[in-house]
Order: C-alpha cells, then structure tokens, then sequence
C-alpha cells in the first residue's frame, strides 16, 4: 500500500515539475518580458535612454502593467522627458481618476518642468478630489514637500484645517516648516496652538523649540510671541510654564522670576515652583535673583516644608551675593586687620550671618545647621577677623555634627586653621594629624593637612621635619598639596644653607602673616632685611613686604617695597614675580593704566620666558582695549 | 583689487630672473645705505622662534602702520626683517613673537648673504597691507576653518563674504579670497547621507534656497556656479585665492559642470543629467583635468581628485607615518612658490579633510606642486596662474586635527603655535603683500 502511495506520489511531482519548467520557460521566452529585464539592466546600468526606448516598446504592448509604467515614468524623469513622463501620467491617470496621489505625482513633474501654475491647478484638482480629507491634504502637502514649496504647504495645511474642522491639524508639520524657514515667530506661534488645544503637549512643544533658542534671532522671536500670549491669555498656565523656561533659556533670571511667581500662586504650588526656581538661579550664580526668590518664599510661605534649606539657599546667596562686592579679596584672601574694612565686613555679611544662625537655631541637628555653622565661622574667621568666635562655631560643628563627616572633616581643618591663627600651634597640629591619619576617600583634605603639619614645623623652626615631610608630600605629583611642598621643601633648603639664622626670623615673621597680624609680621620682614642684607631671604622679604603693603591699602609703599628689590637686587629671581606684582597694583591698586603696561612690559623685557609672561601679555592686551 | 592698482602678479618671477644682477646690486646698495646706520628687528622663523604663527600677525601689523617689512626668503626658514623701531619691539614682546634686535653692520651682512649669487635666498618687500575676504556662510556650521582660525589667532583683520557679495561684484575690494570647506557644485557637502536630518544642514538647505531665489536662480546648484566663475573672474583679473579642503576640488569640478546637472534629486529636486560625466568642461577647471564624477548621492565624495578617496582615507591613513614634503625652489628664479613653502620643516605631518589631497594624474600640466606626500598619489599644495592672478590650494581640512569631524572643537592654535602646517597658509595671506611690478599699459 505504502508502495503505491509512493509511486503515486512521484508521478505526480513529476508531473508537476514538467508543468512549472513549462511555465517557467515559456515565461523566460515571453518577447516583452525579457525586454523588460534587458530594459532593467540598462537602467540599472545607468543607460536610461536605451532602457526607455526598451520600456516604451514593453510598455506599448502591455500598457496595463503598473510595473511597466513606474519603470517608464521613472526613467522619463530621470532622463529628465517631463513631458513624455505626464502624457504617460495622465494615461494612467484614464484608469484610476480619483486618484489624488497620481495627481500629486503629475503636480510634481510640472514643477520640475518650472510650470508651477499647471501644478497648482492638478493639485487642487486631487484636493477637490475630497476637500475634507486629510489623507488628500498629507499627500498633496508631501508632493508640495518634495518640490521644496514649504510657505505653499503651510498654506494647503492651514486651509486643510479649516476645511476638515480641527484647529489642531496640521500644528507640528507648520510649526517645523515655519522653524526650516526661519521664521521662529510663527513656528512658535503654531506650537501655542498646539499646547492651547491640548496642554499635555507642552514638553513636547517645548523640545521642539529648543531646537532653535540656541539661535539669539530664534530665542527673540519665540520670547516675544510668547510673551504676547502669555499676556492675552493669561490664565493658561502651560504658557506661562513655556515663558519662564524661555526665559531661563535666555538667562532672563528676573523675568523668570515674575513668571515664576504668578504660576506658584496661580497653581496653588505653595512655594514649590519658586523654590525649584530659586536653586537654579543659585545654582547659576544669579545671587541677587535667588536672594529675592528665597525670601519671597519665606514671607509668602512662611510654612514651606523645605524651609531649612530655603534659609540656607538664601543665606549662601546673600554670602556669595556680599562676596562679589567685596573688592578686598582683590590682593588676597584675607581681610586685613584696618578696623575700618572689619566694621564694613561685619555690616556687609550681617544679613547672611543672621540667616546662618537662624538655621542653626531653628533646624538644630540638620545638615543645613552642620553646613551654616561653618559658613558662619569662615565668615567669621575670613571676613570679620573674629577668630574666637570662628572657634566656637567650628568646635560645636566638630563635637555635634559628626555625623555628616563630609562637612565635620572640614570643620576640623578649619578649626586647625583658627588655632594656628590664634597661636596655639599645638592644638592645630592635632586637629591636622587627626585629619592626616583618615582613610584615602577624603585624600585632597588628608594632604591639605599633612603640608599644614609640614608648615607648623617649619614655623617651629624644625626645618629637618619640615623637608621630610613635603618630600613625602612632593612623592604624589597629581596631590594640589603637591606644588606647595615642593616651593616651601625648595625655599628652606636654600635657605638653610645660606643662613639659618635669617630663615627662622622669616619662619616667625611669615606664621604672624598667616595669622593676619600683619602690623607685626612687615616689623619682621622689614628687620631681615636690615639684619641680613647679604643673605638670600633678603629679597624675598621685600616681596612679603610690598604684598603685606597692597594689602593694606598702601600701594605707594608697596612699589616702592617693590622697586627697591629691582634696584638692589638685579640678579634676584624674584624679579618676574616683583614685576608683574608691581604691575597689579599700578593696575587694581593705583589705576594707573600707564604704569601698569610700563611694568608689564618690563617683565616681557627682561624675562621673555617667565611663567608670568602670558598673564602680562593678556593684561597689555585688556589695558590696551585689544579685541582679541 | 590688485588689477585696479596696476599690478602683474605672473610677471614677479620673470621680472626678477631678467633683472636679477642689476636689482641685486641696487638693492644692496639701498639697504645698506639704510641699514648701516639704523638698528634692525629681525624675526627669525627657524626653530629658535616662539609664535611662528603670530610672527605673521607681526608682519601684517607693522604693514597696517606703514612700516616696510623684508621677507628673507629661505634665511632661517623665511625671517622678516622690520626696522629697529621701539614699537615694533614692543608689539612682538607683547604677542610673544621671538625677534633679536640687530645693528645696523649685522643687517647689511644678512642682506649680502642672502642677494649672493651662490646662495638659494631672496629678498621680497611686503609694503601692501592685503584686504583679505572669507568666503564664509553667514549660518553656523559644525566644523571650523582652518583659515580663520589662523587669522584670528595671527590677529589679522579679514571682512566674510558670501555669494551676494560675490555676485554683486564687492569681491573686487579684496586683494585675497579665501575659500574653505565648501561646496560650489550646490550638494551641500553631500552630508545627505549622514546629516540630511540634522537641524544645521537642513536650516543650511533652506537657507541657501532662499538665497539663491533671491540671487535669481532657480536651483542652488545654479547659484554655486556662478560664484565659482565669479570667483574665477576675480583671480583671472588679478585677485588671489587660496582654497583649502573640499572647497578646492568642488570649485573646479562646479567650473567643469557649466553646462550640465550634476546634483541628484535630493539637491536640486530633480535627477543629475545622465550625460553630466561626458559634459564635463575641464577647459574651464583651474587646477584639475579628467576626472571622473562621484554621481552617488550618498557617498561623501565629489570625485576622483581626492586622494585617498574620503571612503577609505580613515582606513588607509596612519596619522603616525602620514607625512607630505615640500618641494624647494629657487628664491631667485621662482620667488612665488618660494614664498608659499617658506617654512621651518620640510617634511609635515599630514592632515585629512573631505579632501585630502589631489591625485597627482588629474592635475593640469601648468600647475606647480608645493608639496606632494612621496612615493604615493597624493599632491598636497598646488599652485598656479590664471590670467593675472594666481591660485593656491592645500589639501585637508586642519593641519593640527588629523581628521576633523563634524562637530569637533575647533583647535587651539595657542597649543599649535609653531605648527609648519598652518605656516603654509599664513605664507598665502603675505603673499599680496609683495611689492609687485607695475603694469606697463
């Protein structure tokens, strides 16, 4: 039986491979079709002509096959025949009329031919094909799309709209083509459409526009447009949310800030949007705006659950705000002792002291109490020269607040730092040492104040210590200790050989400059350089003594300081450095552009090749009022 | 423009050949009559130099204050020579240029070594500050120009131009045209394959439409053809162009593709004529003959004058062994290709660019090579004539970026400030500058 379904079976395949081999090479003999592939090679050899004479006479034969008329169309178009290719168009077109995508092709072929009046008329035959569809509205805009006509497609797009009855059809396509042409305004405007139709759409709205408002002429345009919305309609939130972000594009911080006030009242935010609002603006260094911002959250929503870090924002910004009027820090980083400049310190970062305590006071136990302590007593230490008080702050920053390590491990070292300036060398070597024997993830602090342990024996005159310790120190090329030990590991060396003597008055006479008590340290400086005229400290002393000087405020000594070590010390390697100190203070100091470039120039002079020369170059160039 | 002043650019050469003695010996006269007495600045441009970069901006600048400045060809790898003025000090301490103030007796001596018979060394006057253009979209694009970042950097003053400029005839202001990564056969970069949808090249699309509508063309393709010959006319009466990366090749091959559609449907909205390849007009091409057409629209080439094609450049090029040589001349006999290869190497680290450098059988037989990369295809920096102006062109995009992408950072030149690369198309922006021969009329 199985045998005979098997024979069967044979008889039958075989039968069929006859047929289909029949079928097959009947086929492959057809005239037309092996026309057809000749005319394919040709065209896909690039011999359009010969493969268009091929499908016309393919074409003539079978003028039914939709295969058979791409070809032709599409090699007329290539050979560039439009007319050939809309004759044959329009034949086409015989067997399908209503077809709007055929119209939209012929459409394109008369814009190539530049008979564009002809398109637009085939054209808005396939829209009357059915005016109120939006199918006939897309393909009719993509032809017009791929003959380069954008201001016509808006316009087909905007009567589509109207035509079909949805004010949001069409939005996205406008507003990108309006984008492509550049003109933002109306791109913005349709993206309003959008977002008025439906709110949800504002994110993307607004990923679309920034496509543009790194453009200031795209930025402008969409500002104003939707500020004028923002206006007429001013109850839609989502265009406000939309100014303010353009705003903050623009780095507009006040006008954001108005908008930012409107929407949290108009919202029900309860300070929420101003206080996202306002870390960014200090986030960004716009101090006064955020300075603003968070007080307007603490009047206006005095029971805001962040309040803790709204003070804290608002204290930092008005420290950094104070920081950025205070011109002292232009010859170094601590206030010198006149009373005068401490009294307008203390009037100047009052605001944000109180502010710190508050925080302190109020949120006892909190980060932001750990980190107001500390702003506190730097402020104290730095700006108001206060330095039991700076103390105080760090030694209950340091006992209570351990448990935020990142802020206690620098509570530690300060306080190391208030020692050394109050003159107990003992104490802050031990807040140092313990900071020096902590694990390797707070390095940059460990080898702050191992080069701190280093100096305390340098200022105790334990030179040898000293030197071991910055060589240590030096070992690590990539520590930011690492310069600073290597120029003090150099200087001792250098000048213990020559007088160690001399060295230990420097040592005294630059810890009393680490503690501010300047009067005291230039009556040190100024001894070496009497009692030890010969040594090599001596002109480095006179440096120390024209910096102390302009610190001071007293800029005439402090050139002259300066001028003497040119004068008697013309081999002295300082001399770069004194030069181009000099032209600082002629500079900031005196003001005294002249002098400044003279002295700058001096340094280009003598010492091409000194480390200072760029600096002196950029500061001709800025005198000089170069654009460069 | 340097045709309304009188100027014969092409006759510098031969002018110098014919007179040589008798100006060798007049100058020496002059100079040391001048020099004996006065002190001299003298910018050296070997390897003791510190900016050689912004040596050039001195140059530039001591010709903005009307003082004459000597270009010592082949002396210490192309030195100038200024006169020993305080303010000349002054400004090279400032821009950190290396110079050695000199007497008056040392000067002569340098003079004489240089106009000796037997020495490969000459002397050229740069007394004309050169009112340069770039030709430069007014929209941004993610790359940079070599061109303008050695300007900016040498602080040389230039105005940017584009196609109105050009079309509308202000080229003619200009002594020096610059040209950079363009494209004049309206392709757009052929970018279309990778940034046909970024915002830039379609902002660049819709730009360049614009304009060329209102220029009055219908395609841009159109309007690009006619800056090139625009271009061509303005060196062909005098002007200087210095071309570098793709703008080089395109300009030629839109010169060739007068009378024909080059640009696919993609660019122009309808096909390339399929004949394009055959019409191709190299008669009028500056630099470049019988070279075959890139014709897909994708592939990031314009033809076959890049070499290595931009297709397989990354894969063959080793930025460790990529090195192009160039070629001496005789300062005496041949003073322009002198000037544009006076540099402080010979041999020069490579650089790609959409052009990398040119096959060496697609150029003109009239051309002079500047540097050609040895034992290979590629012709670096070529040189040439066309009616009274001359044209220069370099291949790659930035000297110091072996292989500049789109949207790279542009490159410092503070950390390039001897780059010999970049000398090469500094020794282009000085080249006007030459004292020139008056045309008879």
């Amino acid at each position: 039986m199985m045998v005979h379904i098997k024979r069967k079976q044979k008889i039958f395949l075989l039968a069929l491979c006859f047929l289909g081999l029949h079928n097959f090479t009947a086929a492959q003999n057809r005239p037309s079709d092996i026309k057809f592939k000749l005319a394919q090679s040709y065209e896909r050899a690039g011999d359009y002509e010969t493969a268009v004479t091929l499908y016309e006479e393919v074409f003539a034969k079978d003028s039914s096959s939709p295969v058979i008329y791409d070809a032709l169309r599409r090699n007329y178009q290539q050979l560039k025949q439009y007319d050939k290719a809309i004759l044959l168009m329009k034949r086409w077109l015989r067997k399908s009329p209503g077809d709007p995508g055929l119209l939209s092709q012929i459409g394109s072929i008369y814009i190539l031919k530049s008979e564009e009046q002809k398109a637009f008329e085939v054209w808005d035959r396939a829209i009357a094909l059915n005016p109120k569809s939006e199918t006939n509205y897309r393909i009719v805009g993509s032809a017009m799309l791929q003959s380069r006509l954008f201001d016509r497609t808006i316009d087909l797009y905007k009567r589509g709209r109207i035509a079909c009855g949805k004010p949001a059809l069409f939005t996205s396509d406008i507003a990108y083509l309006y984008s492509i042409m550049l003109n933002y305004a109306d791109a913005t405007r349709e993206y309003l459409n959008l977002i008025r139709q439906n709110p949800a759409q504002i994110g993307m709205a607004q990923s679309n526009i920034a496509t543009y408002t790194n453009r200031a002429d795209g930025l402008s345009a969409s500002i104003a447009v939707v500020e004028e919305a923002a206006k007429s309609d001013a109850a839609n939130i989502p265009f406000s949310q939309l100014l303010a972000w353009l705003y903050m594009e623009g780095k507009y911080f006040d006008r954001a800030y108005d908008v930012y006030k409107a929407i949290d009242k108009k919202t029900n935010a309860g300070g929420r949007e101003l206080f996202n609002f306002a870390e960014r603006a200090l986030r960004e260094k716009v101090y006064a705006v955020a300075v603003r911002t968070y007080r307007e959250i603490m009047n206006s929503y005095p029971k805001f659950e962040l309040m803790a870090q709204v003070k804290y924002g608002y204290a930092r910004s008005l420290e950094e705000s104070d920081n950025m009027e205070d011109t002292l820090k232009l010859f170094g980083g601590l206030n010198p002792v006149s009373k005068k400049d401490a009294a307008e310190s203390k009037q100047r970062y009052a605001g944000a002291v109180d502010i710190f305590n508050q925080v302190i006071a109020e949120y006892p136990n909190t980060e932001f109490a750990a980190r107001s302590l500390l702003n506190v007593a730097l402020i104290k230490r730095d700006k108001f020269f206060e330095l039991d008080e700076a103390r105080a702050s760090l030694e209950i920053l340091v006992n209570k607040y351990n448990r935020f390590p990142a802020i206690s491990l620098e509570g530690i070292f300060n306080l190391g730092d208030v020692y050394l300036a109050l003159g107990n060398l003992d104490l802050a070597g031990a807040q140092y040492k313990s900071l020096s024997e902590i694990g390797l993830n707070v390095n940059p602090l460990r080898e702050k104040a191992a080069l701190r342990l280093a100096e305390l024996d340098y200022f105790n005159n334990k030179f040898q210590a000293a030197v071991a310790k910055l060589t240590e120190l030096t070992s690590n090329p990539n520590s930011d200790a690492a310069n600073d030990a290597l120029s003090l590991k150099l200087f001792i060396q250098e000048n213990l050989q020559s007088s160690e003597e001399a060295l230990k008055e420097y040592a005294r006479a630059d810890l009393l400059k680490r503690q501010c008590k300047f009067t005291e340290a230039l009556q040190y400086y100024e001894m070496i350089v009497k009692k030890y005229p010969k040594t090599n400290i001596v002109d480095k002393s006179l440096i120390d003594i024209g910096d102390l000087r302009a610190r001071t405020g007293n800029y005439a000594e402090a050139i002259a300081s300066y001028n003497r070590l040119i004068t008697d010390f013309p081999e002295s390697i300082l001399l770069d450095r004194t030069l181009m100190k000099m032209g600082r203070v002629y500079q900031i100091g005196l003001n005294d552009k002249m002098k400044a470039i003279e002295s700058y120039e001096r340094l280009l002079e003598k010492f091409p090749t000194s480390l200072f020369a760029n600096e002196a170059r950029q500061r001709i160039r800025e005198l000089r009022g170069d654009s460069i | 423009m340097t045709s309304d002043l009188g100027f014969v650019i092409s006759d510098l050469g031969s002018t110098l050949r014919v007179r040589h003695s008798l100006l060798t010996f007049c100058f020496l006269i002059l100079t040391m009559s001048s020099t004996l007495f006065s002190q001299k600045i003298l910018i050296p441009m070997d390897l003791k130099q510190t900016d050689h970069l912004k040596a050039y901006g001195i140059a530039y600048w001591a010709l903005s204050k009307n003082l004459d400045v000597d270009w010592l060809l082949n002396y210490r790898a192309g030195s100038f020579m200024l006169d020993g003025l305080d303010i000349v000090a002054k400004e090279c301490r400032i821009r950190g240029v290396q110079f050695e103030e000199i007497s008056g007796a040392q000067s002569a001596q340098i003079y004489s070594e240089i106009l000796a018979e037997n020495t490969n060394m000459d002397v050229i006057r740069l007394e004309k500050v050169p009112k340069i253009a770039v030709y430069v979209p007014p929209n941004f694009l993610p790359w940079d120009d070599a061109v303008t970042l050695a300007m900016e950097y040498a602080e040389i003053p230039y105005d940017k131009i584009w196609d109105d400029e050009v079309i509308s005839d202000k080229l003619l202001k200009y002594d020096w045209i610059h040209l950079h990564h363009e494209d004049f056969t309206g392709q757009y970069g052929k970018f279309f394959a990778q940034f046909s949808t970024t915002p830039w090249y379609v902002e660049q699309q819709t730009m360049y439409e614009k304009e060329a509508k209102k220029l009055g063309f219908n395609k841009v393709s159109e309007m690009k053809k006619a800056v090139a010959r625009k271009i061509k006319d303005y060196v062909g009466s005098g002007g200087f162009m210095f071309a570098m990366c793709s703008a080089t090749d395109a300009f030629d091959i839109a010169l060739a593709a007068e009378n024909t559609d080059i640009c696919d449907v993609m660019y122009d909205g309808d096909p390339s004529d399929v004949n394009a390849q055959k019409k191709l007009d190299f008669s009028k091409c500056l630099a470049f003959e019988n070279f075959t057409l890139e014709k897909n629209p994708l592939v990031y080439e314009y033809s076959d004058i890049d070499f290595p094609p931009s297709t397989i450049a990354p894969a063959v090029s080793n930025p460790e062994t990529d090195y192009f040589t160039l070629f001496e001349f005789s300062a005496k006999y041949d003073p322009v290709p002198t000037m544009l290869t006076q540099d402080h190497a010979n041999i020069i680290k490579g650089f790609m660019g959409q052009t990398t450098g040119f096959k060496k059988g697609l150029i003109k037989k009239n051309i002079t090579v500047l540097a050609e990369k040895e034992g290979s295809e590629e012709i670096k920096y070529i040189h040439g004539n066309y009616g009274r102006g001359t044209f220069t062109f370099y291949g790659g995009h930035d000297p110091e970026d072996y292989q500049h992408a789109v949207g790279d950072p542009p490159t410092d030149l503070n950390l390039h400030k001897n780059s010999p690369g970049y000398r090469l198309i500094l020794n282009n922006i000085l080249f006007p500058a030459a004292k020139k021969k008056q045309q008879k009329t």
